[in-house]
């Protein structure tokens, strides 16, 4: 499946919000279920409290029945009235709790008939009560109470009354019981749901967010291996076929890459190009000269003492400048050879350094040479930046007390090589300018200096990532110091 | 006693009076021939009327025209120089064009002077060349 990555991280997100929507819905289902039962119970507390309060006022009206008819005082008769008022109301106010349950308005409606029949039963000995009282004829009376009383009917309807009352009570808790079970049972379920529920919420979004996690990670840090390569020259393109944000970071780097690529190669072709134009230039520009040579010298062969004193001064200046001129086109050789591979090889820097000493360094000189190293190196570049170096340093240093002192410090993983001399020197305002190509502080004709020595030396330093500086006062003498790459494979 | 014949291949005039002051300076007597290239030293050789006969070629290798391997080349070809003895006297020191005329069958390779720097040590070893070897040759051939 191509989904961007957005789209990823959004579906993920919804996923997960979703669940969380489904956990916070069962639980809010589970507490309207709790609130209905509360007013359920509520309800059925107010019925339990009717019920005993109509049960309680009917038994009163009993009692106060009997105490009129055992006392014949008619104050007793109170609470009798008060409930032939009260009890219709209470009824009608239970009714209308219980009017959804046939069973408890059968039961309602027994008590109410028999309650019925009680008041006839009780209507009639009050009234006879009252009526022997009246005319002081116990008669009467004696005749319902042998007939009603004595027989129980009273009691009967009573008992019957306390029966129907329990039984509705019975009923009401039964119907309770049934839904507290419904309510224990939905809260168990609710539970239980909505632990799935949330497990399944972390699952999903602590697999999402990893799987996210670990494959742009992945990529990511496949792009930095790439973008490394890129750093360390390989220019190399990276394979992406998701088709996202990701993929166009790919894509810029895959172009970023080639374009790279292809500057360098033109970059390097135009180099090797220009170092063979240099040396095809430099070997050509030699014949002349030693045709200048020649000329000179056989007409000097051929005319000797023939040749005025002006004239044999200006052939000389021909062939000064000619040999300037010869040094010159061997600086720029030199120069555009650098940038040859040679082949490293075991270097003992000691002989290198004597070999030099021994064929430029006059006699005149004091020289110094302390351990130089033997080592796996380019040799013949190495030779060169002493050979510089050295020559530099007779060139620029009186031969009288002249001295030179070549040293050696041993890093990690370099060399730090030094040269000192106690020549003229080199005054610090010039120290930034003399690697650059063809600058010497000297007037043309002073010496055989032509500029290219250190620009050379610079040269090849920077291609073994190393450095070169000097640390001189004008008429103090100069000390070159410069690094070597210790290479120890 | 019949004077050794050379025949000089080279376009540089300067190397040319540059060979024959050797000549002079050492105060050794030939016939010196010269060709300008390849194609002409050829027909000097191939001459219906007057062919020059020479004891030793000194040939140059950068040259017009016809190029020195090219003229050895065609040389070798030939039955009759076959075993004419050839000198190449070249500033090339690449060592593939000294393989390949090798292979051609030569006398020996001298690397002319290339710089002003190196002139006098080099001039040295053509002085020696002459005095020693190209008399020398000359001789074991019997004139």
């Amino acid at each position: 499946m191509k989904m961007k990555l957005s789209t990823q991280i959004l579906f993920a997100f919804l996923l997960t919000l979703l669940l969380s929507i489904f956990d916070t819905g069962s639980n809010y289902l589970l507490s309207l279920k709790v609130e209905r039962n509360i007013e359920f119970l509520n309800k059925s507390q107010e019925i339990v409290r009717n019920s005993t309060r109509l049960h309680k006022t009917m038994i009163e009206m009993q009692s106060s029945f009997r105490g009129f008819l055992l006392t014949q005082d008619v104050n007793f008769l109170d609470g009798y009235k008060n409930g032939r008022t009260t009890v219709p109301e209470l009824l009608a106010e239970q009714e209308e709790f219980i009017k959804d349950n046939p069973t408890q308005i059968s039961i309602l409606d027994s008590i109410k008939s028999l309650h019925n029949m009680w008041l006839v039963y009780a209507d009639i000995l009050i009234s006879a009560k009252e009526f022997s009282l009246a005319k002081k004829s116990p008669d009467s009376y004696r005749f319902f109470f042998e007939n009603r009383l004595k027989k129980q009917i009273g009691k009967n309807i009573n008992d019957d009354i306390s029966r129907k009352f329990a039984e509705f009570d019975r009923v009401e808790y039964g119907i309770r019981k049934i839904h507290s079970n419904n309510l224990i049972a939905s809260i168990k379920k609710t539970h239980y749901f909505s632990l799935i529920l949330f497990m399944l919420t972390i699952i999903v979004g602590i697999s999402t967010a990893l799987y996210i996690v670990f494959r742009t990670s992945k990529r990511i840090q496949k792009m930095v291996k790439f973008a490394e390569n890129i750093s360390d020259g390989h220019f190399t393109t990276i394979r992406d076929h998701s088709r996202d944000e990701l993929t166009s970071l790919s894509m810029s780097l895959n172009k970023m890459s080639e374009k790279l690529q292809r500057n360098i190669n033109e970059l390097e072709n135009r180099n090797a190009e220009l170092d063979k134009f240099a040396y095809v230039v430099s070997h050509d520009l030699k014949a002349p000269i030693r045709g200048i040579h020649n000329v000179i010298n056989w007409t000097e062969e051929d005319l000797g003492s023939e040749l005025s004193p002006q004239m044999k001064k200006h052939l000389d200046i021909i062939r000064h400048r000619a040999k300037r001129m010869e040094d010159l086109i061997n600086g720029l050789l030199d120069y555009a050879r650098v940038r040859r591979k040679t082949a490293p090889q075991i270097t003992n820097v000691n002989e290198i350094v004597y070999q030099i000493i021994d064929s430029i360094v006059p006699r005149s000189f004091a020289v110094e040479v302390y351990d130089l190293p033997i080592f796996f190196t380019e040799r013949s570049k190495l030779e060169q930046v002493f050979e510089n170096l050295i020559s530099n340093a007779v060139n620029y240093t009186p031969n009288k007390d002249g001295r030179i002192i070549i040293s050696c410090k041993e890093y990690a993983d370099h060399y730090e090589f030094s040269i000192k001399d106690n020549g003229i020197g080199i005054d610090p305002e010039y120290h930034s300018r003399i690697f650059e190509m063809f600058q010497t502080l000297r007037e043309k004709d002073e010496t055989e200096s032509t500029g290219i020595g250190l620009a050379i030396i610079k040269r090849i330093l920077d291609e073994q990532n190393c450095s070169i500086r000097v640390v001189s006062v004008l008429g103090q003498g100069a000390e070159f110091i410069f690094t070597w790459p210790l290479n120890k494979n | 006693m019949k004077k050794n014949t050379i025949l000089l291949v080279e376009d540089d005039e300067l190397d040319v009076i540059s060979f024959e002051r050797t000549l002079k300076r050492l105060n050794i007597h030939y016939d010196l021939f010269i060709a300008q290239n390849g194609k002409e030293a050829l027909s000097m050789l191939k001459d219906k009327e007057n062919p020059v006969l020479p004891d030793v070629v000194l040939l140059d290798l950068n040259m017009p025209k016809m190029n020195g391997i090219e003229f050895l080349r065609a040389l070798r070809r030939e039955k009759k120089f076959h075993d004419l003895k050839v000198f190449i006297v070249t500033t090339s020191s690449e060592t593939a064009d000294r393989a390949t005329t090798e292979e051609l069958g030569i006398s020996g390779y001298i690397i002319k002077p290339l710089s002003y720097t190196d002139n006098t040590r080099r001039a040295d070893s053509m002085d020696s060349f002459v005095q020693f070897h190209l008399t020398k040759i000359l001789n074991e051939k019997g004139y």
